[in-house]
């Protein structure tokens, strides 16, 4: 075992933070707090992915026959944790490196891939996820949109929910039900968000600005050629994307670097003292490390080409008790910091509390590492 | 990053599974508060198991793997010290050894018995002595914490004992990784013991496994033993202070939040010594402890990390 990086990864991890420091602006702290759906990010976002693909630094994780370097997982998380604990600069572009791009260019067809790549590889394509529903949230597959086949044409009527970045969306990757089989019945469109019938409404949020939306559709119509993949496949595409965005964010690695930033902050202000702060603080870096260990356990399987199985919800589960209780220790030790001039923090506290909800709540984790891990008998239905 | 094991270790862990293959389970009339085997202690002691920390291409990452392995077992045997600590001082001292801090009389110590080794870490350095009916209090082969166990009732002189020209942290860093290696097997080995008692054991016309209640409770146990024994790897293959005190605080957070459930899912049956799963939660208990329990450990961490 080797818990040190290679020479390369970490002068891939010096080049990034180089680039970081060169582009982002004095007071990109308090840009980044707004979330990363917010406009100000997704502004910054079309003009910094354009950036990092001319350095060569959007995608390369992916094979080179796609444009890539094909650099291997670790590549991908060090990329993921320098962009991520600096505020995610990238805005909701994270996703089209980690799945999107790559979905397309396994499942889209030739005018797909000529017509949605090309953005995405200049670094300036805003995609959203349409998958929840008001009535389908941890049990997706009971989801409702419907899109019906008439002519040549699908028209889509239903509503999603808590959709991110749908504000400022070029498209929507979106689910919708074709037939009443539970799984098999769900088809993927992709829908440009100006296409008429379309509303979108921005939900209030504590997480951030621009984070979460209602998206209705009223009779929205779309060309047959904005269907990806065949009917009733969204399943088996999504589960593939999904494989490859398992561990998600590495929120691990803002989560400690919050931690150790509160740390500073007590220090500079002589409150570093007494046993109780230094006891929680201890507390919350051995979540934040035993989250980062269980990641890495993951990555090294994606590295080496080995099945991921359950042991991905373990891992994320573990993320979620590390966002929880850095987020703790400020509330407790620096409370001051999340209304003061400490956007860093801030940030930290509004994104930390999402860990445990989006994409696959805390429960249905231990819900998998129960039947799945443990291998317990499973709950009636 | 490397996080898989190389060949020679899974050679090694797969003899020492045969190896402890007929202690796997406890003999059927052996009923006790623990469990203990002079054959078992013997066999691992002669075949080399317990000094692999300083042979070439193991080091202490095994020694950790070969501790956390054996702690599995509902048998306790001294592995920790010997296999983690030993190396640093003397690889001949006589077994078991027993770690005490500083200021350790009147403490409860595992494995204290006349004849044992007994080392010092604190202040004061890094010295040992052979334990004698002088320094004991009584010596019970089976306490309520399922290790043999013996408060140590006084420390010899300094000038009788052996002092030792290594750092005392260091030891400390060794016997917390030691800590944390044995805690993680007996994290796993004790949720196995619950995870089959709750598959089988019907209330309802269903397993009581198929409640959420306890589904959920596991499911949490299973995280954070697991990150266990990460941290635990980590901390063996880097020796860094911060990243032990972080696998042992991490290791006494875990025990303690799971031990009192895993009797609790078990219902009047784990409160009997009929079954062995207090062979594996008790020792925990004792780990809980050790080193002045979390709080210590918490302190050493940040100390380590944030100075
Ligand atoms: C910041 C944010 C961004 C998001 N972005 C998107 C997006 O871009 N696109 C998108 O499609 N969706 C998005 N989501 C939605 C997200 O995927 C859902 O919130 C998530 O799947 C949970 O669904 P829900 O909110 O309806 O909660 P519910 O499913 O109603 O769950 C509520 C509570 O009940 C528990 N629960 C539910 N079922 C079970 C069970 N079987 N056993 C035990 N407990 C259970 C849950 O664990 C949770 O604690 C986002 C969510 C957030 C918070």
């Amino acid at each position: 075992m080797n818990f040190e990086w290679t020479e390369e990864q970490r002068a891939f991890r010096d080049t990034l933070r180089a680039f970081l420091k060169a582009e982002l602006p004095d007071d990109w702290e308090s840009i980044a707090h707004h979330g990363p759906g917010s406009a100000e990010i997704t502004r910054f976002s079309r003009r910094f992915c354009g950036r990092l693909a001319e350095a060569g630094m959007l995608f390369p994780h992916w094979p080179v026959e796609m444009g890539g370097q094909g650099l291997d997982a670790w590549y991908q998380t060090i990329l993921a944790e320098e962009m991520w604990a600096a505020g995610e600069p990238r805005g909701a572009q994270y996703m089209n490196v980690n799945w999107i791009g790559p979905t397309i260019m396994r499942y889209g067809s030739e005018e797909q891939k000529e017509k949605l790549l090309p953005p995405i590889v200049a670094g300036n394509a805003i995609w959203c996820q349409g998958f929840s529903e008001p009535d389908a949230g941890s049990d997706l597959a009971s989801l409702r949109t419907r899109a019906t086949l008439e002519d040549g044409k699908y028209r889509i009527n239903g509503q999603k929910i808590w959709t991110s970045y749908a504000g400022l969306a070029d498209n929507c990757f979106l689910l919708t039900r074709t037939s009443d089989d539970r799984k098999r019945g769900i088809t993927i469109l992709i829908v440009p968000m100006d296409t008429p019938g379309i509303t979108v409404r921005q939900i209030p949020s504590i997480i951030g600005e621009g984070d979460i939306h209602e998206v209705f559709f009223d009779d929205v119509v779309v060309p047959e050629g904005a269907r990806f993949g065949e009917e009733g496949q969204a399943w088996e595409i999504i589960s593939y994307s999904l494989r490859n965005e398992r561990l998600g964010i590495p929120r691990y690695h803002l989560a400690r670097a919050t931690l150790d930033r509160a740390v500073g902050l007590l220090k500079a202000n002589g409150r570093w003292e007494g046993e109780a702060v230094k006891i929680v603080a201890a507390l919350a870096a051995a979540l934040c490390e035993t989250a980062r260990n269980d990641c890495y356990a993951i990555v090294e399987k994606r590295v080496q080409d080995l099945p991921i199985g359950a042991e991905a919800s373990s891992a994320r589960y573990n993320v979620v008790l590390a966002e929880r209780a850095v987020a703790e220790f400020v509330v407790e030790y620096v409370p001051q910091a999340l209304i003061d001039a400490e956007p860093y923090l801030k940030m930290h506290h509004q994104r930390g509390i999402v860990a445990g909800i989006a994409s696959g709540a805390a429960e249905i984790q231990l819900n998998i590492i129960a039947t799945e891990v443990l291998e317990l008998p499973r709950e009636p239905r | 990053m490397e996080l898989s094991i190389s060949e020679d270790q899974r050679q090694i862990l797969d003899a020492l599974d045969g190896l402890a293959k007929p202690y796997a389970s406890v003999p059927i009339h052996d009923i006790s508060f623990a469990l203990t085997s002079d054959a078992l202690d013997a066999e691992l002691a002669g075949n080399g198991f317990l000094d692999v920390a300083a042979m070439d291409d193991l080091g202490p990452e095994t020694a950790a793997m070969v501790v956390e392995r054996l702690a599995r077992l509902p048998f306790a045997v001294e592995t920790a010290a010997t296999a983690l600590v030993r190396p640093l001082l003397d690889p001949e001292l006589p077994r078991p050894l027993c770690l005490v801090e500083d200021g350790a009389q009147g403490n409860a110590v595992r494995f204290l018995k006349p004849g044992a080794t007994v080392v010092v870490v604190g202040a004061g350095g890094v010295r040992s002595f052979t334990a004698s009916e002088a320094h004991i209090a009584t010596a019970h082969d089976e306490s309520i914490f399922a290790y043999p166990m013996a408060v140590l009732k006084a420390l010899p002189a300094e000038t009788e004992m052996r002092a030792y020209d290594v750092p005392a942290a260091q030891v400390l860093t060794q016997w917390r990784i030691g800590l944390a290696a044995e805690a993680s097997g007996l994290l796993a080995a004790a949720l196995a013991a619950t995870v089959t008692y709750v598959s089988e054991r019907k209330q309802f016309g269903r397993p009581i496994a198929t409640f959420q209640a306890l589904r959920h409770r596991l499911a949490e146990a299973q995280v954070v033993s697991n990150g266990c024994y990460w941290m635990t790897m980590k901390a063996a293959v880097s020796g860094d202070a911060g990243d032990a005190a972080l696998a042992a605080l991490h290791a006494q957070e875990a025990a303690r939040r799971v031990t009192y459930d895993y009797h609790q899912f078990l219902g009047a049956m784990g409160m009997t010594l009929e079954h062995p799963l207090h062979l594996w939660t008790y020792r925990l208990k004792a780990l809980i402890g050790e080193l002045g329990g979390r709080g210590a450990q918490g302190l050493a961490a940040a100390e380590a990390i944030w100075g």
